[in-house]
């Protein structure tokens, strides 16, 4: 039986070999980060992960060291015993301790993150609603109003200014789903009968070409994964009015004349075969 | 206790031999038509047969055995539609270098051409076959398409084929208002192509299959090898593929840009939509969109029984009994409030009743049998893209399988401007129709 215990100690080591190795590889962690807040969000996470994870180094070594001394054996009998209040207490406060720490130390992030009253005075950039599969965007067009007849619609497509904090207002249009841009370390569920503001940044600029992401995050049916959005950060104000300008000259197209392909993909040529 | 260690992994091997090794290696069918076993064929074994044998002839057996025909219009003699392509007697193994829309990340493993793209992205809703039929299909109101038919809603050429140009629209961006999700973020710009064309294989197959059942029921059973020869096949198919090859050429571009939105052509445009309008030809938007753009018109079913088949799941049967009982009740109620009863309108016999919405039941269906309803126009969403072009396309060329038709012919391409600047005016201004007369009693829509 004493074999057991071999299987608890190299549990213990795999784990310990894995959260060391993670960190230095970029496919084992969530993609470098992005935003201001980000960076606490970062912090807290690492902290977290620290705590727990020679918490439950320790745990896994006394498990093993247990399991292997205390193992059964031939005349071997077992021991009474009633308890011990002081070690009750000791394992009661300390995880306490930690967990009040822990609640209040990430207090500051959290109302940066989400209290109204810290949201960034600016117009909201966009009007993002969720809706089972996608994700609809709404920009308020030339006016700087949103729901006027110049608004910019666009499917699956969230664009942004860099080093500017962005406001939407988010909304689903049917069941619950959840805003996350994992590189700027924001999630928030989207609930219907709701417009909740949401705000980020970014240091870095990304393209159409390779662009950040937008996932869902709250399973939300059988199409769920393909709620996926391009995140592009502009480099500044006017590349971003700029695209907004070439996106309402193509959603105002009334005619074919000097059109182009939707994509730059391969022309085809229909009747040719080989 | 070793044994016990041992038999874990023992299981875990013989899940994978047996359960998973069968998943992948089971053979996917394409599904039939109906009409290949009932109808005249029906009982015509040897017609059936022959049938069957010149389309596994032309495109293969199954999704995982694709063949082309030399001439069928597809990119690049078919390369693009799964890994193992056979044209004619050649079979060449095409791979795949599959690049990640969002990181850029390039790899070359599972992914190869439109057949595995489409079996991942489609298939549950649009079926193997691209019968529209797949697990998730039931769930989804309107229906996914069914490509067999050939036919496609929303065209730049009118009745005709839609380019590649429009299918790749419907792809990157979806049909809004629909569950026809757009694939922009998850696809690259040559997966999207591969998608297309594999869809176009779908519906041309579906095609040739419907064009081989109509020969093959002029057919005397006896002369199946004759009238049902590879030549025929080949010729049948080569119809369907010369549709495909054509509609670029087809595409109407409007021959008047677009006229200025101001209050006076929004005005024009709301006139024409009520048929208000003095001069020029008419149209009869009211009489299926509604008085006030609901889609509510009255020569459509009426909403209360569409909304009990479709969402509520009823049987039109029961829908009917449902509203006439509450017909009856509201009739009772008017005759007891009533000063003298003989006042009151009789109510209408149920029979008739029934006669009258089943009729209506029956004019309310697009071309596949699926229930559909004309656009709600105050919420602006647009099925076949919100661009004026494409509004102006709506309601010139109509759509197609649906009920709305072209009015091309009927109003001058100004007037369609009207209307188009009318439509996109009016989810902001809805107070438009507010006081919009009533439309005549239900004139039916026509083609
Ligand atoms: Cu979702």
């Amino acid at each position: 039986m004493r074999n057991w215990s071999l299987l608890y100690i190299v549990m213990a080591v795999l784990s310990v070999i894995v959260c060391i190795y993670a960190p230095f590889d970029p496919n084992w962690r969530l993609p470098p980060n992005v935003s201001t807040t980000g960076r606490e969000v970062d912090h807290l996470f690492e902290l977290i992960m620290g705590i727990t994870g020679l918490t439950f180094v320790g745990v896994s070594i006394a498990f093993g060291i247990a399991a292997w001394k205390f193992t059964d054996a031939p005349g071997r009998k077992a021991k009474y015993m009633h308890g011990s209040q002081r070690l009750e207490i000791v394992w009661t406060v300390i995880p306490a301790g930690i967990l009040v720490f822990i609640a209040l130390y990430q207090m500051g992030t959290w109302t940066k993150i989400k209290f109204r009253s810290e949201a960034p005075r600016v117009q909201p950039i966009a009007e993002v609603s969720a809706r089972q599969f996608q994700w609809l965007m709404v920009y308020p067009g030339p006016d700087g109003r949103l729901h006027t007849p110049d608004d910019l619609h666009t499917v699956n497509d969230l664009h942004f200014v860099k080093g500017k904090p962005a406001l939407i207002y988010l909304k689903s249009q049917d069941v619950i789903h959840s805003f996350f841009l994992p590189q700027m370390r924001i999630k928030q569920d989207a609930l219907p009968g709701m417009t909740i503001p949401v705000w980020f940044d970014s240091d870095t600029a990304s393209t159409s070409e390779h662009p950040f992401e937008l996932v869902c995050a709250e399973l939300c049916g059988w199409g769920h994964y393909k709620m996926r959005s391009k995140v592009v950060v502009h480099e500044t104000q006017a590349e971003f009015d700029e695209w907004v300008k070439q996106s309402l000259k193509e959603q105002n197209r009334d005619q074919l004349k000097s059109a182009k392909t939707t994509t730059a993909a391969v022309e085809h040529k229909g009747g040719e075969s080989l | 206790m070793t044994s016990r260690l041992l038999l874990t992994p023992a299981v875990g091997v013989l899940l994978l031999l047996s359960g998973c090794g069968t998943i992948w290696d089971a053979p996917v069918g394409y599904s039939e038509s109906p009409k290949l076993t009932g109808g005249e064929l029906k009982g015509k074994t040897k017609l059936q047969k022959a049938v069957r044998a010149q389309l596994d002839k032309l495109y293969g057996p199954n999704p995982r055995d694709i063949r082309v025909f030399p001439g069928s219009g597809l990119f690049n003699g078919g390369t693009s539609l799964a890994n193992l392509v056979k044209e004619g007697k050649k079979v060449r193994e095409v791979k795949y270098e599959v690049v990640d829309s969002i990181t850029g990340k390039k790899s070359i493993k599972t992914q190869h051409g439109g057949y595995s793209l489409y079996r991942r992205h489609c298939l549950h809703c649009h079926g193997v076959s691209g019968d529209g039929a797949g697990p998730t299909a039931p769930y989804l109101y309107p229906r996914p398409r069914d490509y067999r038919p050939g036919i496609f809603k929303f065209t730049s050429t009118g009745l005709n084929k839609p380019t590649r140009d429009d299918l790749r629209k419907t792809l990157l961006y979806g049909i809004a208002g629909t569950s026809m999700p757009a694939f922009d973020a998850m696809l690259s710009a040559d997966e999207i192509d591969q998608v297309v064309e594999y869809v176009v294989f779908l519906s041309m197959r579906g095609e040739t299959e419907l064009g081989l059942i109509d020969i093959a029921s002029t057919v005397d059973e006896k002369d199946a090898a004759t009238e049902l020869s590879d030549e025929v096949g080949l010729d049948t198919a080569k119809v369907v593929a010369n549709k495909w090859v054509q509609a670029s050429n087809l595409v109407v571009d409007p021959p008047i840009p677009r006229v200025i939105a101001d209050e006076a052509s929004v005005k024009r445009g709301r006139e024409l939509y009520l048929g208000l309008n003095k001069t020029g030809g008419k149209v009869e938007c009211v009489a299926c969109h509604g008085p006030q753009a609901h889609g509510d018109g009255p020569s459509f079913v009426d909403k209360t029984v569409f909304d009990k088949v479709v969402f509520w799941e009823k049987s039109i049967d029961e829908a009917i009994d449902e509203i006439y009982e509450h017909m009856i009740f509201e009739h009772e109620g008017k005759v007891e409030a009533a000063k003298n009863p003989k006042d009151v309108p009789p109510l209408i016999a149920k029979k008739e009743f029934a006669a009258k919405v089943k009729k209506a039941w029956g004019e309310s269906l697009d071309d596949w049998q699926n229930p559909l309803r004309p656009a709600n126009l105050t919420l602006g969403r647009y099925k076949g893209g919100r661009r004026p072009i494409d509004l102006y396309w709506r309601i010139a060329n109509g759509i197609n399988g649906a009920k709305m038709p072209g009015h091309a012919s009927a109003i001058k391409p100004e007037q369609i401007w009207d209307l188009v600047n009318f439509v996109i005016q009016l989810p902001y201004d809805p107070n438009m129709l507010e006081n919009a007369p009533p439309p005549p009693a239900a004139a039916v829509a026509e083609r």
